[in-house]
């Protein structure tokens, strides 16, 4: 333990003068001079001070499982006895990625308001059928950022407090996600619409119900549904009608793919330091996929995203589906193509014929 | 030229400066809503912040306290000596900022009619936009007539 | 950063990866279908027309028509945002606990949501670092004592309202959102005192355990309120004081800036607490007396406890009037300071507690700040 410089005089100084005023007790200082390293000086660089810049020494050593059931600070010192509160997620393997910190950092610098950031006196009247599909996909995206939300904040309190980068850059998730929620119901509300109908669930069912931890969960959550939705805002920006809706997707693009960065970054990890997690998420996507093309089935939001693409209904079957295909594809590639990266087979065969049939059209 | 302090000149050119410096809206600042008064010796003026934007700010009497979230009140020697550390120091030093004078006092700074607490705690809610206020004011001529 | 197939995520760069890229020529129309449209029956209200205001479009301008009408009982289990269209075969996703509105409820929350977001701010960028300079060793010794202090208990206000966001149905997505950006803001908090502590030559110290998960803590409430009264009420308006006396006793423009900005975000969670303390007084009188035992148990538990540095000898309460006072040799000084500002939290809080509907309690005598505040004075 490293004694803090002040502690001995402290405590001598104290002892000399205080407690000689009447009904002014003396200082303990018991505290004084316990310290696990003393004499840290992080300094700000060009992006500030970001909490990246604190591991340094016995304060950025990371230990691949944290053992301590209480809220104490990584390098400070624990206090005995202290009842436990119970995490269940202590080992760094499930929920670590490195750039968790910088991710963090990041969420804040590029914050942004529905309100003020979006220019909503842009919105012009559209064509019935393509403000009920804004509309529609609107509902589905509130639907999507309603998951993120439950899912998110159903495990943060079950993580230790050893890996606070990862505690924390997930409060930034979860508050990207409740941003979504907002500003997707503010553009269903603003235009002469209102909210669609709600979407079928069962792969929100699926995400929800990730009982074998945060690392399945995070499968779902960014590896499966993120990739979807990172795609699916990628269109609706290049086909938006104004820029308030240009506006929308491209911010709550930037959230996901800080979100996506996260997530496959923890996959990766986990992969690389769990034996058979490479075995397990093929056997998670195995199940999920079959879950996702059922959902997929549906032709509510497939429709929606037609007309939105075509400008309308009239060329939404035609205009409207190949580039409803152009995007299924981008999709399923960039989801093949991640899990391959990650080193998770996923051989066509494997996957349900109603999501490879994307894999030929780009 | 040189407003004088207090009076609804010098209020308002502070405004002005607060207003068209969008700085004073990142870090902290931003959205306000709220109505207050700065209570200077026996003068009153209220200083409405409605979303980003400080509202005109007019003279009232002692009676026009009841309506406010909360008052700043101290005696206008010691308004003088706050708003003079702010011009030369381009902003409050560590002594005169608005919480310290609050805290550091034993009659307060910020006081209420009304007496309830939810709408005092205003003034913490929103301390960052009263301090970027009175800040504002080191970038305006001022003397004290 | 990690480099990958998808990822390609820049720090810094305003860019999302556009590779793999979209394909810039669509094979128009080789496959033509027909498109049911049944949906475009099947959808919310219509006609809406939410228009911008001074504020922008904020959550009270979209409060319009069956859009701004929150049920009293929630029995949407699917997730569903409030005013859709219910799918009958939607599957049961929520498992929501809080599905009556009087339980989470408050008449403010979209306004304090769009508070929240309009001012956050970055413990990175807009904090002075630059203004630290070394301090005596018994005033960085005490500094490092309460950043210590307060990055171990700030996340308390983190993990748990996370929890019961993650149980509250989304009808009441108004009250959940501040929760969200509550949690926002306490991430924060835990980031800045950790800074503060590793930034000037010192370094965190030994934590005091005081948010152990026993019996009447915040984190083993079973019922929203009772959380809420003893976090935001007792617990963060404890806290405030704490980062307000933090400014008061601040060494440097860094100091300053934290405590302050912490300050703010902490008196809009108190602000949630004594509103929503307000609806369920005036909306569910029947649980009056519940809340009057929850409010007996905090002040007892939370005022008096080791969770509340300004108590008398605490680690936390010893470095406070450390700071107060200007050094050890000061502490008696500092002490007296401290004691003052202790009243005035006490006479906050039950001010607060009036202005929530159950101030009777500090003139029947059940309350016992009162006899707090006398020990305190003496």
């Amino acid at each position: 333990m490293a004694k803090a410089k002040a502690s001995q005089a402290a405590a001598e100084s104290a002892a000399g003068q205080a407690g000689a005023i009447d009904g002014i007790p003396q200082p303990k200082l018991d505290w004084a001079g316990r310290s696990n390293q003393w004499g840290t000086r992080v300094k700000p660089n060009a992006y500030g001070l970001r909490l990246g810049d604190l591991n340094v020494g016995i304060y950025g050593e990371i230990p691949d499982q944290w053992q301590d059931q209480t809220r104490n600070p990584r390098g400070a010192i624990p206090r005995k006895g202290v009842p436990p509160l119970g995490f269940a997620i202590r080992d760094k393997s499930d929920l670590w990625a490195e750039s968790s910190g910088d991710l963090y950092e990041e969420a804040i610098q590029r914050r942004w308001a529905p309100a003020t950031d979006i220019p909503w006196n842009t919105l012009k009247p559209l064509n019935e059928g393509l403000e009920r599909a804004i509309c529609q996909v609107s509902t589905e995206l509130c639907q999507y950022a309603n998951c993120d939300v439950e899912t998110i904040t159903s495990w943060q309190h079950q993580m230790a407090y050893g890996y606070h980068e990862v505690k924390q850059f997930l409060a930034t998730a979860s508050f990207d996600a409740a941003r979504q929620f907002e500003a997707f119901r503010k553009r269903a509300l603003s235009n002469g619409g209102g909210l669609g109908l709600e979407g079928p669930g069962q792969v929100n069912r699926m995400i929800l119900e990730s009982r074998g931890g945060w690392t399945e969960a995070v499968t779902y959550l960014f590896l499966m549904r993120g990739t979807f939705t990172m795609t699916m805002l990628r269109y609706l920006e290049r086909y938006a009608h104004n820029d308030a809706e240009r506006a929308l997707y491209r911010y709550t693009l930037q959230d996901k793919a800080r979100q996506m960065t996260y997530g496959l970054e923890h996959l990766q990890y986990s992969i690389a330091h769990q034996d058979d997690m490479a075995l397990i998420m093929q056997q998670l996507l195995f199940i999920g996929d079959r879950v996702w093309a059922r959902e997929m089935k549906d032709h509510v939001l497939m429709e929606a995203l037609c007309v939105v693409f075509a400008g309308g209904i009239s060329d939404a079957g035609t205009t409207g589906y190949a580039i409803y295909r152009q995007m299924m594809g981008d999709f399923m590639n960039s989801y093949v193509d991640t899990c391959e990266w990650l080193g998770v087979k996923r051989q066509p065969e494997m996957m349900p014929n109603s999501m490879t049939q994307y894999l030929k059209v780009n | 030229m040189a407003s004088v302090f207090p009076s609804e000149d010098w209020f308002n050119e502070v405004r002005s400066v607060f207003n068209s410096d969008d700085s004073y809206r990142g870090a902290g600042g931003g959205s306000c809503e709220c109505r207050s008064a700065m209570k200077i010796g026996r003068r009153v003026f209220l200083l409405n912040f409605e979303g980003i934007e400080c509202a005109p700010v007019v003279e009232a009497d002692k009676g026009a306290l009841a309506d406010v979230d909360f008052y700043l009140d101290m005696p206008l020697a010691d308004w003088q000596a706050m708003v003079k550390d702010i011009a030369a120091n381009g902003g409050a030093s560590l002594h005169y900022t608005l919480n310290t004078l609050d805290l550091d006092r034993a009659e307060g700074l910020s006081h209420s009619v009304h007496e309830d607490q939810f709408r005092e705690d205003l003034f913490f809610r929103y301390n960052q936009t009263f301090q970027f206020f009175f800040d504002a004011s080191a970038r305006i001529k001022t003397s004290f007539g | 950063m990690v480099k990958g197939p998808y990822i390609g995520y820049i720090l810094g760069d305003l860019n999302y990866r556009r590779e793999p890229g979209m394909s810039e020529a669509v094979d128009l129309a080789t496959v033509e279908i027909e498109l049911k449209l049944d949906w475009m029956n099947r959808q919310g209200e219509w006609q809406t027309h939410a228009k911008p205001g001074k504020s922008g479009l904020t959550l009270a301008d979209i409060q319009i028509g069956s859009y701004g009408e929150t049920p009293e009982i929630s029995d949407n289990m699917t997730g569903r945002p409030r005013g859709a269209q219910a799918r009958p075969g939607s599957f049961r996703i929520g498992n929501y606990s809080v599905r009556t509105k009087n339980e989470i409820w408050l008449e403010n929350a979209s306004f304090l949501y769009e508070e929240a977001l309009q001012r956050q701010w970055s413990s990175a960028t807009d904090v002075p670092w630059h203004t630290i300079e070394p301090l005596p060793d018994d005033i960085e010794e005490a500094q490092c004592e309460l950043a210590t202090f307060l990055t171990e208990v700030e996340f308390v206000a983190g993990d748990v309202p996370a929890r019961w966001i993650s149980e509250t149905t989304p009808d009441y997505f108004e009250p959940r959102n501040v929760l969200l950006a509550q949690v926002m803001d306490e991430a924060r908090h835990m980031d800045v005192f950790r800074k503060r502590a590793l930034a000037n030559g010192g370094g965190l110290m030994q934590a005091t355990g005081g948010t152990a998960g026993v019996v009447g803590s915040i984190d083993l409430a079973r019922d929203f309120t009772e959380m809420s009264s003893r976090l935001h009420i007792s617990g963060e308006g404890a806290v405030l004081t704490i980062f307000r006396m933090g400014e008061l006793m601040a060494y440097n423009d860094a100091e300053k800036a934290i405590y302050r900005l912490c300050a703010q975000d902490e008196a809009r969670h108190v602000a949630f607490g004594v509103m929503h303390m307000r609806y369920m007084s005036e909306e569910a009188p029947d649980r009056h007396e519940e809340i009057e035992c929850y409010l007996d148990e905090a002040e007892r538990q939370i005022l008096a406890g080791s969770q509340n540095p300004a108590g008398n000898q605490t680690a936390s309460s010893e470095a406070l009037a450390i700071l107060l006072g200007g050094g050890v040799a000061h502490y008696d000084e500092g002490f007296r300071k401290l004691m003052a500002i202790r009243r005035r939290q006490l006479v906050e809080y039950m001010k607060r507690v009036k202005s929530a509907g159950f101030g009777k309690r500090f003139e029947n005598g059940r309350s016992q700040v009162k006899e707090m505040m006398a020990v305190s004075a003496a």
